[in-house]
Formats: C-alpha cells, structure tokens, sequence
C-alpha cells in the first residue's frame, strides 16, 4: 500500500475542501439570490470544469502557472518557485476543477430556502448578513455537508488535471490515482487493486454519507437533488 | 401636505406603484396608534406595508417616518428594511422551523444590548399569549392557531426590544388570519394591552369588515390600488357592514 501517495492525496483533498467552502459559500449565495445576464456568465463559468476535458483543464492550468506566460511568471517571481510540478499548484488545480462540486450543492440548497424566512428576519430587524447566517445557512445545512463531501471525494478521485499539472512525483505530486496507473504500467495488478480498493472505499462512504445522515442533501424539509 | 417636523406625522406615504395591469397610487398618513389598511384581495394592500418595510422598492414617490426619510425616488434615498424604524410581521411569515418557540420569539433581539432583558421580555409575553407549555417545541408541532399567536408575540417582542427611545412602526399583514372571532378577540386583547404599555404604532392589513369593526380603528380603505377614504371604522365601513350584516341574517334565515 502506497501510504505516501494517501497521505498526500488526503492533505490535497482536505485543502482544497477547506478552500472551496470558503470560497463557494458567497459564490453560491450570490448565484441563488441574483438574476440576469452576469448571473448566467457566472453560473457557466463555474459549471466548466464538468464538461471541460480534465487535460484540456490542466494543459492551460500548466501554462498559466508556468514561465511561459505573464502571470505565471508573477507568481514565480512572488512565490518563489514556479507553482507546476508542486503541491501548491495541484492545490491551485483542484480549487478549479472541483469549484462545480462545491457551488452547486449550495446553489440547490439556498434557492430551496423559502424567501418568506429572510424577509421575516430582516422584518425583525436583521441585516442580510446576519439573516444569511442565522436562517439561510441552517435551513441549508445539508447541501453544506453534500457540498464538502463531493468535493472531498471528487479531489481524491482527480486524474487529468494531477498528471498534466503536477506530473507524477512521489511525495510531491503523485496522489493515489496517479499511483494506480503507475502500478498497472508496471503490471503490478496485486498492489493496483489495494489502491484501487481504497480509492473505491472512499467513494461508498462519501455517497452513504450523503443519503444516510438525517437532514443531509434536504433543506427546508424537502430533499433537494444535489447529485444531479 | 407641509414638511414641518414639529408637527411630524407618524408617517406620511406618497407612492406609485405599477402592479402588473395595475396603478397602485397611495397617498396617506397615519397619526393613530391603530390603522388598519382594508380592502379587497388585489387591491394592494400588501405592496403598500412592503414598501413600508423596505422589501418593495417603489416605482416613485416618497416614504417618511417622522423626521427620517425611508425612501425618496427624487432624492435617491432607499433605506435598508434592518435600518428602518419599522418592524413588520408579512403576510408570508412564517416562524423559524430551525428554532424552538422561545428562540423564535427573541429572534428580533439578537442585535440589541441587552439579551437577559429579552429572555425575561419573551417569558412574559408567552405567558399572557398562552405559550409557555409550547415554548420549547419546533413549529412544526404547533397548531396553526399557535403559530399564529407566537407569530404576533414575535413581532411584539422584536418591536418592544427595538434599540431606540422611539419606539417602532408594527406592520401586520392579516395578523389574525386563520383564527376564529373567539381566539382572535383573545389575542387581540392581550395584543392591545402590550401595544398600549410600550406606546408601539401599528399599522395592520386586513380584508375582514368583521375585524376592522373590531379593532375599532381608524382605516383606510383602499381599492384597485386607490386609497377611497380615510377615518373613523364606523364612518368608512358603513356600506361594508350592511352587507355583511345582510348576509348573516339571511344566512340565519336559511339555516332555520
């Protein structure tokens, strides 16, 4: 059992998970309460990285973050290092290719909370902040632990996206998929399948996680559909 | 109507409003602790206390409360509902199904100095609104009657804890919708006895002849978006109650 590529992908996926909730949370919000043409840009923009193919994803990911172009060559210069081939970059990566996961959860999961619950806080004298906080993230609360659970699992389930933009470093950059498809090129099935069979444990975890708690994946008392 | 301060109405309302196939134009002031908005469903009652509260941004016209503009289409003002010195209770309103009772009821003091007061505040006024055997349980579990007297004991307290000397502005859409004459004269009258010690203003909607007359109000009738008249209960609602009384006889006629 490759341990170092498991600890590796898990301190990639709860990184990233950690990065989308803070991200995602006004995002989100933001979606479900807005309207018109820029919502539509957004909403689009965000949804990319589920059609987009994960090489095509990580080939511009790659450019961007390397010398070959003028913000890449920014954050050398800021960071040090050039951010492909690094763990930084990988976390860089997969913030963008899980963004869909984490957003659309969350989009689900406000636009189900009735209207009439924030106009009655902001009726007893809550600002939009505080009514957020106070009714509109409780009432939503399962599509928060949906959004962190995908997002989790589809992090440690990457593939395209780590191998053009991290390569296939032990240690660094090779996570536990990349570790797989290095053991079957060398055709050594035995420890293949170990691998494989964590990657799938994760998987049937993360999926009873969502249908099995109570009040997961439902807001408002109703469930929503947040694996669509 | 003049722009003196030292006779300030409570509140003066000069607004159009294009409803969908509708003008709403209104044009009033209050000046009495209870007024009671009336007339038909559609007529644009609830667009009014919307604006009112800051959830509807009229097409023009202006809204002042005393000596603080709300909203000025001319000037551009449009205070935010949390920054206006109203409290409102909508016709949609529904109590928080994340918090029990009690934490409904001091929900509208989570933003002043002083919490314990508004622990001691909800007691009370569950207490005479008949709630306490209920304070602790989710408002699913509650009858609609419950939820409608825990509705207005909500609203109360979030105006009673409200932190200015001035005391707010209560807008209540159909307060008593749901609730029989019985239940509502009960609740009306602790209602109006907590309104009455803390000096609380109320502005409320309502399409009911029956508990306009009982509110013993003044009211301002409105219909197709026009405000009709304005006075005393007995003066504006004459025709309204002969109807109504009309249709009791003959109701009674018919069941003898």
């Amino acid at each position: 059992m490759d341990f170092e590529a498991l600890w590796l992908t898990l301190r990639l996926a709860v990184g990233t998970t950690a990065i989308l909730l803070v991200v995602a949370l006004p995002l989100a919000w933001w979606i479900a309460s807005g309207r018109g043409a820029t919502r539509a840009l957004v909403q689009a923009v965000v949804a990319l990285p589920l059609v987009l193919p994960p090489t095509v994803l990580g080939f511009y990911l790659l450019v961007a973050l390397g010398p070959l172009s003028a913000p890449g060559r920014l954050l050398i210069r800021v960071v040090g290092h050039p951010l492909a081939f690094s763990f930084a970059g990988l976390l860089v990566g997969s913030v963008i290719y899980s963004l869909p996961f984490a957003v659309q959860p969350l989009v689900a999961g406000f636009s189900a909370v009735d209207r009439g619950y924030i106009e009655a806080a902001e009726g007893l004298g809550a600002s939009a902040g505080r009514a957020f906080w106070s009714v509109v993230l409780p009432l939503a609360r399962g599509s928060l632990l949906t959004s962190a659970v995908l997002t989790f699992t589809h992090t440690v389930g990457e593939f395209g996206v780590v191998l053009m933009l991290g390569g296939n470093i032990p240690g660094s950059t090779q996570t536990l998929s990349i570790s797989l498809y290095d053991k079957v090129q060398e055709f050594n099935y035995a420890a293949a399948n170990r691998t494989a069979l964590v990657l799938v444990g994760f998987s049937i975890v993360a999926l009873l996680t969502i249908y099995l708690l109570p009040g997961v994946g439902k807001a408002d008392g109703r469930r929503v559909d947040v694996v669509q | 109507m003049s722009s003196n301060s030292s006779s300030a109405h409570l509140l003066t309302v000069q607004i159009e409003h294009w409803l969908g196939g509708m003008p709403l134009n209104a044009k009033f002031s209050l000046n009495r602790p209870w007024t009671v908005l009336f007339g038909p469903s559609g007529s644009g009652k609830t667009t009014i206390l919307r604006s009112i509260a800051g959830f509807v941004r009229p097409d023009s016209g202006r809204i002042v409360s005393g000596t603080q503009i709300l909203f000025d289409s001319t000037a551009k003002v449009f205070v935010r509902p949390y920054r206006r010195p109203v409290r409102s209770a909508g016709q949609t309103t529904r109590l928080f199904p994340h918090m029990t009772v009690r934490w409904n009821l001091v929900y509208g003091n989570g933003w002043t100095s002083k919490p314990a007061e508004a622990m001691g505040l909800a007691e009370e006024l569950m207490a005479s609104f008949g709630l306490t055997g209920i304070a602790d349980r989710m408002p699913d579990r509650l009858s609609g009657g419950e939820q409608r007297r825990a509705l207005v004991a909500r609203a109360v307290v979030a105006a009673i804890t409200f932190d200015s000397p001035e005391k707010p502005l209560l807008l209540m859409d159909e307060p008593f919708s749901g609730l029989d004459i019985v239940a509502r004269d009960e609740l009306l009258v602790e209602l109006r006895t907590w309104l009455s010690r803390w000096k609380i203003p109320v502005l409320s909607v309502t399409h009911d002849v029956g508990e306009a007359f009982q509110l013993g109000a003044e009211v301002i009738k409105i219909a197709d978006g026009r405000i009709v008249q304005q006075g005393p209960v007995s003066e504006v609602l004459t025709e309204e109650r002969a109807r109504l009384l009309e249709q009791l006889s003959a109701a009674a006629e018919n069941r003898a």
